[in-house]
């Protein structure tokens, strides 16, 4: 039995249910389901998700992420990609020879580059693939926990900024947004605004708005 | 600490200094998300305690022989600032801060889910900007809201409220003047929703039944703090929401 309702804000050790399906920010304590994050409470499929809204980064299977490279090791690159934990991407990913060739010839420490987590381990240490190097542009940074909303259901969001401004954008799992654009100092705001805004409803549309008027 | 000073009477007709009841708390004035640059923060002021929280983290820690791999590690300071009491205090941590320090971070350990952030560590700061008596209380209490406000994962929030000894009286949360010529004093946090107690302290002498009174005036009193804590999160959350037009 549910104990909030759709759309609630909860709170840290709050009572959410009784016997239900719950996600990894509740916690359950004989049959009851408490959540354990701040954040908004969401019942899909018969199961209580709770939105955090706030926290860091921690990395998962699949995100993109926007990373600047920290060293060039031996056959393999580590990556800051804004969590507390460390990434790495092995040199394979851009030659069949990482052992043999200077890496610095791909990516130097401070490049910027989108890519893909392809693998976390039990402590978090994630493994990236298929680098693309980002270069010129601005890196801000955002709440990860409010990226999905920049990027918007099947990227509207994003494809919209893109269009309108006709800059290019890359908006990372992690919080980061990369930004390359004649005119940054406003897609900075208008991104700025979308996280401000983030968990209020028609948020697209008035973006589009003023996205026409500028 | 205790002094005797027969010249002021602490408790006249059932009232206290500042006017209140035996059983009356303080005024209490909570806000989260007072700190840009910090994961998450707190202020609160508790009369005329002022007390302002940050957390940092989780994030990587240093050195590294200090790593766990199984969880996080918690590390809560508390630092009075020089200016907080009427005799200057010399910066930097002393025995007292020292001690605070660490029963605060055990008293936090017990809600945080330190297992989901490995080989890491979660940085909380108390800073005492203005100290008036229940410090260590107040401290915690803006703590677990920073800890709420950062989004770490917690079983509670840790309440914590303090009772004492006055003129023979128990009375619930006493303040400076109370404390320096009150008898005992005993901070208390709890984490409300199993009524466990994560912290105690007891500064004075009581009988059996003084005690039992003052345990039950703070732990009421740390109840009453956990509603006022509830109520900033969840207000905090909302207007968040309903920025913009």
């Amino acid at each position: 039995m549910f104990r909030v309702k759709n759309n609630e804000f909860v709170i840290p050790g709050q009572l959410v249910g009784t016997d239900i399906r719950h996600d990894s920010n509740c916690f359950r304590e004989g049959g009851n389901v408490y959540s354990s994050v701040q954040g908004l409470a969401r019942i899909e499929d018969n199961t209580l998700k709770i939105i955090p809204s706030s926290g860091g980064y921690t990395p998962k299977e699949g995100d993109v992420v926007i990373g600047v490279v920290k060293d060039v090791l031996h056959g393999k690159w580590l990556v800051d990609i804004d969590a507390s934990y460390p990434a790495t991407m092995d040199g394979e990913e851009v030659t069949r020879n990482p052992q043999r060739v200077d890496l610095r010839d791909y990516f130097r420490v401070g490049d910027i580059l989108s890519a893909k987590i392809f693998s976390v381990d039990e402590i978090h240490a994630s493994k990236l693939g298929r680098p693309s190097k980002l270069e010129g542009g601005y890196i801000i940074n955002i709440n990860p926990k409010r990226v999905p909303r920049v990027i918007g259901k099947n990227k509207s969001m994003v494809n919209m900024l893109r269009e309108k401004t006709n800059s290019r954008i890359v908006v990372g799992q992690n919080g980061r947004v990369w930004i390359n654009s004649a005119n940054t100092a406003f897609v900075v705001s208008v991104v700025r605004k979308i996280e401000r805004e983030a968990q209020t409803s028609g948020l697209t549309d008035r973006i589009e708005k003023l996205l026409n008027n500028a | 600490m205790k002094m005797k000073n027969p010249e002021i009477e602490l408790i006249k007709n059932g009232k206290r200094l500042d006017g209140r009841n035996l059983d009356e708390l303080r005024e209490i004035k909570m806000e989260v998300g007072v700190l840009k640059k910090a994961a998450g923060s707190a202020y609160v002021e508790w009369g005329k305690n002022k007390v302002l929280a940050a957390v940092y983290g989780p994030r990587s820690l240093y050195p590294a022989f200090l790593k766990d791999p199984t969880k996080a590690m918690l590390r809560c300071i508390y630092n009075l600032a020089p200016f907080s009491v009427d005799d200057r205090k010399k910066p930097g941590p002393d025995r007292r801060s020292v001690e605070i320090s660490k029963v605060s971070t055990e008293a936090l350990e017990s809600v945080v889910m330190t297992e989901r952030y490995p080989n890491s560590v979660i940085d909380v700061y108390t800073e005492i900007l203005q100290a008036d008596a229940g410090t260590r209380c107040t401290a915690l209490t803006a703590a677990s809201l920073a800890l709420a406000n950062a989004g770490i994962p917690m079983k509670d929030l840790v309440a914590a409220c303090s009772a004492g000894k006055v003129s023979g009286e128990v009375v619930l949360d006493p303040m400076k003047e109370e404390d320096n010529y009150g008898d005992a004093d005993l901070p208390l946090a709890i984490i409300p929703r199993r009524n466990e107690v994560v912290l105690l302290q007891l500064d004075g002498r009581l009988t059996r039944e003084e005690f039992d009174r003052a345990y039950q005036l703070a732990f009421d009193g740390a109840l009453k703090v956990y509603e006022m804590q509830k109520k900033t999160l969840q207000d905090a959350m909302k207007k968040s929401a309903v920025v913009g037009d």
